[in-house]
């Protein structure tokens, strides 16, 4: 699975760098890299509040670090199993 | 014409207790790529050496660039320089070095410390003759001039520094030529030979300089262009054109903005690869296009790039962040202020909607802001720039 964090100005401003850094330890964790191919993006074009990440081809807005378990679990653990 | 350029720089420290420097540098551009540089040195210190070393540079460059002999110079500062109520004497020393179109130099030196040839990073001897002029003996050079050829012009300050300190005598001129060899780096800017020299002086001194110390280097390098994509034209047909321009400019292209590299790696039909490092939690991550030497984020870098564009022509105490760090804004930042001498800015003005909104720092505004002051520092800095929007 491929997993895209935006960095563009207004995500970067939005906190992307909390979010990679979240995204590195969640897959870490769970030893997940075999499976989670992580990368950064320039602007998704999606700016909103809180920043964008595309998993495969569908881009989730708003990511924060409180909902980020959420959305961690609900793209990318659930569709793993 | 030759594909030379005459890189510039003077700075000094001023004699411990003393509000005014007692020496003075003049720089004056003749013509394109031709400068005369004096550096004068006023008898004693404080505002009476001020005054003579003021009233000598400015006389000097004014006179030498509107092709008077330095013979009249020389003259006129006899007749014109007030005379000293202690000593019974008018008095300042003078450097001049004359670089025409990068092509030979001319020093004329009268009582300063002789000025430092180094050619290759080692220092070379070259021939004075010897003229008398109003009593004074003053020593002239006509010199051909290579790549990374570097002057170095000081006052005695220089010289001194360390007497009595960190050493009995000082370190002399010999001194001084081992450092700059020992020091010596292809890649350094006349600003960093400059500020090295000078930072050494002062910390012989113990941060309390003896006496007025100024140094001013001349280097002698290769043009070389750097070009800077930043936003997306405001007519979104321009595109093509735009990035057609920007890549047909020879020397190192950097792509800034994610727009912006999304169109420039359409136009190359490359894929943009984005870092995932983040260097620095402030700076956004870098990516790689093929063919672009350097792509980042816009607004958030460039605004970066500004501020130590700002503490370069000031303190330039972040000099040591963006030096070496390999995050975006100091990855610009060496490439425009030190490796560039010709730098074309190829600005979009179309506005991102995304970015319109009242709670982010990063409006249309603040970016036309940033271009319009980043070129203002870099003309400080010596560079030719052009700026073009679209």
């Amino acid at each position: 699975m491929k997993v895209y964090v935006c960095v563009g100005s207004s995500c970067h401003l939005r906190g992307s760098y909390d979010i990679i850094n979240l995204m590195k330890k969640n897959i870490a964790e769970r030893q997940l890299e075999d499976k989670v191919e992580l990368s950064a993006a320039f602007c998704l074009g999606k700016c909103t509040d809180g920043v964008s990440v595309k998993f495969e081809d569908e881009v989730v807005c708003g990511v924060n670090k409180e909902n980020f378990d959420d959305i961690f679990s609900e793209y990318v653990l659930n569709r793993l199993n | 014409m030759n594909n030379l350029c005459t890189d510039i720089a003077y700075n000094s420290v001023i004699k411990h207790g003393e509000q005014l420097c007692g020496d003075k540098v003049e720089l004056i551009e003749q013509r394109d790529n031709s400068y005369v540089m004096v550096l004068a040195d006023g008898l004693g210190s404080g505002v009476k050496a001020n005054i003579l070393a003021t009233l000598t540079s400015k006389i000097i460059s004014t006179m030498m660039a509107n092709n008077l002999s330095i013979e009249d110079c020389v003259e006129t500062i006899a007749l014109t320089l007030p005379v000293c109520n202690v000593r019974q004497i008018a008095y300042s020393t003078f450097t001049i070095i004359r670089v025409v179109d990068s092509e030979e130099a001319e020093i004329i030196q009268y009582d300063n410390p002789q000025v430092i040839i180094l050619r290759d990073g080692k220092s070379i001897d070259y021939p004075k003759t010897v003229t008398e002029i109003e009593g004074k003996t003053i020593f002239k050079t006509k010199i051909k001039l290579q790549e990374n050829d570097v002057f170095i012009a000081m006052s005695d300050g220089a010289i001194y520094a360390g007497v009595g300190k960190t050493m009995n005598f000082g370190w002399q001129r010999d001194n001084i030529v081992s450092f700059m060899e020992q020091m010596y780096d292809p890649e350094y800017t006349a600003k960093s030979l400059c500020n090295l020299l000078l930072d050494e002086c002062n910390r012989l001194y113990g941060g309390e300089p003896g006496d007025d110390t100024t140094i001013g280097t001349i280097k002698i390098r290769k043009r070389a262009q750097i070009n800077v994509l930043f936003g997306p034209p405001s007519n979104p047909d321009d595109a093509e054109k735009m990035n057609s321009l920007f890549f047909s400019k020879g020397g190192k292209h950097i792509v800034c903005g994610g727009t912006t590299s999304s169109l420039a790696a359409k136009y190359l039909n490359k894929p943009i690869n984005t870092s995932i490092d983040y260097l620095d939690p402030e700076i956004p991550p870098t990516a790689t296009i093929e063919g672009v030497d350097l792509v980042t984020e816009g607004v958030i870098t460039m605004s970066k790039v500004l501020e130590y564009a700002k503490h370069y022509l000031e303190s330039n105490d972040l000099y040591s962040d963006w030096s070496f760090k390999k995050d975006g804004a100091s990855q610009i930042s060496r490439m425009l202020f030190e490796q560039a001498t010709d730098i074309n800015f190829f600005v979009g003005r179309a506005i991102n909607p995304a970015h319109q909104n009242p709670n982010l720092p990063i409006s249309f505004n603040i970016k036309m802001q940033i271009v319009e002051e980043l070129s203002e520092c870099l003309k400080k800095m010596g560079k030719r720039i052009k700026v073009s929007y679209f």
